[in-house]
């Protein structure tokens, strides 16, 4: 019984199979038998149901039925191999676009065909009335059945569609094992947590020890600054005296290196310097500025003769000046560079 | 026509430019370094890798490659022509960070846990206006050591470790311009942690006011406009610059003249700047050879430490 009802089932579906490619190169005489035979499908159920009426006379609508099913049998069976590449030969060419779907299509369809003639065969050796009706009473079954299923389809899905769900984290589950889908999802779930523990410990591990600093310097890098700073300090007190002391041994290559153009920058920065502790007055800048200006030009014109102008502009300037050599005394006798580091750190000690 | 190339030529190797591995000036050795790692490392450490490289400037390898199959001794093999030596190694064993630093090609090998770190990314991050430019690794930092004087043996050998990764200076011959990096090793008595900076230096004149040093130090006309008159420029006080305080502790007087500010007869301040990693260490191990060898100092057992330390004093 399954099997039959399945068998129109098939029946029922096939003809939308079928009328979908009718495009397809069936313009001969196959395809006239398909179509042929959608039509008998769509006529099914209205000359079945008159069956029970008239049982022993012999219907009409079923000797078409008769004549119509060898028709749609034979046809769809004879075409030689020849033929068959013929027509798909055709179909390609027509979709030559689409050369795939169309032998595909193809293919779908002559395998269809073949069910439906041996559903007819069926039919055939079935033979009795009984056998008919029986076969009819299936038909009509399966048929309503479809048509009620389509229905009942339609209004369990409305139905599905309406329900208001509880907030539940899986979701609707129209599945009857809906424990065993939890128990997987929180399986799942379980899993990915333990994944990305494990991916957090790795970064913590692989982040031991990295200190981001604060904007700001503390106390302590402070205290390192300076002690960076007084290392810096002394090795470059320790370098002007040691250099110094060259340079006074060979004053005039020094001094030549020097040129006038740096001699006035010098000269220029002291002024400011002057000028800035002078409380910035005006009257005090003019008065600068001429008397710079003059005594600039005085250095220019008499800078060979060693006028005794202002300090900076004296070739002897650097040398002389006590100052300076008082720079060199209070310096650290054994300052501290490079090389001499454990003096620096007895030295800080 | 143009000519296929012969697939049996090989080709030709670019010519090494070899630095000179001995100064020429002061005639010394200049100690070259490889710094790389053993095992894996994760990220931030691969990027201290690099830091450290970058410190150790100009007589390093700056793109060492290193293979998962590179042993010790295939650096090794490599360091004798190279003149490499000293190796700086960085692991991470059971994921805490290790610093060695060896000599080679017979050691000793000094070991350091890294208790804390900071990239120079994340110190650039952290300032306001972070400059490091290009030119401060053309020349070999300064170190500076402090606080190692009270220690023992260990200690010592760990001076005399660091002070030889950099080139010597000469003060007689050096030149202010090359100075300009410190590496600044700090050791607390107390807590028995080194402290690991990298600073930049900056020289600045003392008594002038920002806008001028600003004016002769980039060689562009200065904006005049909301002035009055031309002296304003000199005499109106710029802004929070002036206001830090110049200690005289931080102020030098130069041998020669230092780019167009700094001179030679002007009094200068000393500016530092941090660059470069920081990193806080604690000496581990000292082991006599390379990454092997009798240990001449532990941490972990003093008996060993002890025992090592009279045969030093033996030898």
């Amino acid at each position: 019984m399954l099997t039959l009802t399945d068998r129109y089932l098939f029946d029922a579906i096939n003809p939308t199979i079928h009328l979908s490619p009718p495009s397809l190169g069936r313009q001969t005489s196959s395809g006239m038998a398909a179509e042929l035979q959608t039509l008998e499908a769509a006529a099914a159920p209205a000359s079945r149901k008159r069956k029970p009426k008239h049982k022993k006379s012999k219907n009409p609508s079923k000797r078409v039925k008769q004549k119509a099913s060898p028709m749609a049998a034979a046809k769809p069976r004879q075409p030689s191999k020849k033929m068959k590449k013929l027509f798909r030969k055709r179909a390609r060419e027509y979709h030559s676009d689409e050369e795939d779907d169309g032998d595909v299509e193809s293919e779908e369809e002559m395998s269809s065909g073949d069910e439906e003639d041996f559903d007819v065969r069926d039919d055939g050796s079935g033979g009795s009335e009984g056998d008919d009706e029986k076969d009819g009473r299936g038909a009509q079954h399966g048929i309503t059945r479809f048509v009620g299923g389509c229905r009942a389809f339609r209004v369990a899905f409305m139905k599905i569609m309406k329900k208001h769900l509880p907030d539940d984290p899986l979701g609707p589950i129209l599945s009857a094992h809906k424990k065993l889908v939890a128990e997987k999802l929180a399986e799942e779930d379980a899993e990915h947590k333990t994944k990305g523990e494990t991916k957090k410990e790795k970064q913590l591990a692989a982040e031991k020890g990295h200190i981001k600093p604060a904007n700001f310097l503390d106390a302590k890098e402070k205290f390192l600054i300076g002690v960076a700073t007084k290392g810096v300090v002394k090795l470059f007190n320790a370098v002007s005296k040691a250099q110094n002391s060259q340079i006074g041994l060979n004053p005039s290559k020094s001094k030549d290196t020097k040129g006038v153009e740096s001699k006035i920058v010098t000269c220029f920065f002291s002024f400011i310097h002057f000028v800035v502790l002078a409380k910035r007055r005006k009257q005090a800048f003019y008065s600068e500025l001429q008397k710079t200006n003059t005594q600039v030009s005085n250095s220019r014109n008499d800078e060979k003769s060693n006028e005794t102008g202002w300090a900076p502009l004296r070739v002897s300037y650097m040398l002389t000046s006590s100052k300076l050599k008082d720079w060199d005394k209070m310096a650290e006798p054994a300052a501290v560079v490079g090389q001499e580091h454990e003096s620096l750190e007895s030295s800080d000690e | 026509m143009a000519r296929f190339k012969n697939k049996n030529k090989k080709a030709l190797a670019r010519p090494v430019k070899n630095q000179p591995s001995v100064d020429h000036i002061t005639g010394q050795k200049i100690p070259k370094s490889f710094v790389f790692s053993r095992g894996k490392l994760p990220g931030p450490l691969r990027d201290l890798e690099l830091d450290l490289r970058k410190l150790m400037l100009p007589h390093t390898a700056l793109k060492l490659k290193e293979k998962k199959r590179n042993k010790l001794k295939d650096f090794l093999n490599v360091a004798g022509p190279m003149g490499v030596t000293h190796f700086l190694m960085i692991s991470n064993p059971k994921s805490i960070p290790h610093l060695r630093v060896a000599r080679t090609p017979q050691g000793p090998t000094i070991t350091f846990e890294i208790h804390e770190y900071a990239l120079a990314a994340d110190i650039a991050r952290s300032q306001a206006r972070p400059s490091c430019p290009k030119e401060l690794f053309s020349n070999s930092p300064l170190i500076v050591l402090s606080g190692f004087g009270s220690g023992g043996q260990h200690l010592k050998l760990t001076t005399i470790m660091f002070q030889n990764i950099f080139p010597a200076i000469d003060i007689n011959t050096v030149k202010l311009s090359s100075c300009r990096r410190i590496v600044l090793l700090n050791y607390n008595n107390e807590t028995k942690l080194i402290d690991f900076r990298h600073y930049s230096i900056r020289l600045q004149p003392i008594g002038v006011s920002r806008r001028i040093r600003k004016f002769v130090q980039k060689h562009e006309v200065p904006d005049l406009r909301n002035l009055q008159d031309v002296s304003d420029f000199v005499t109106k006080a710029g802004y929070g610059s002036e206001s830090e305080a110049d200690e005289e502790s931080a102020t030098v007087s130069l041998a020669s003249d230092l780019g167009r500010v700094n001179r030679a007869s002007t009094k200068s301040a000393v500016r530092l700047q941090e660059i470069g990693p920081r990193m806080t260490l604690r000496l581990v191990k000292i082991e006599e050879g390379l990454c092997s060898g009798a240990v001449i100092f532990s941490e972990f057992g003093k008996e060993a430490d002890d025992a090592h330390q009279e045969e030093d004093h033996e030898d």
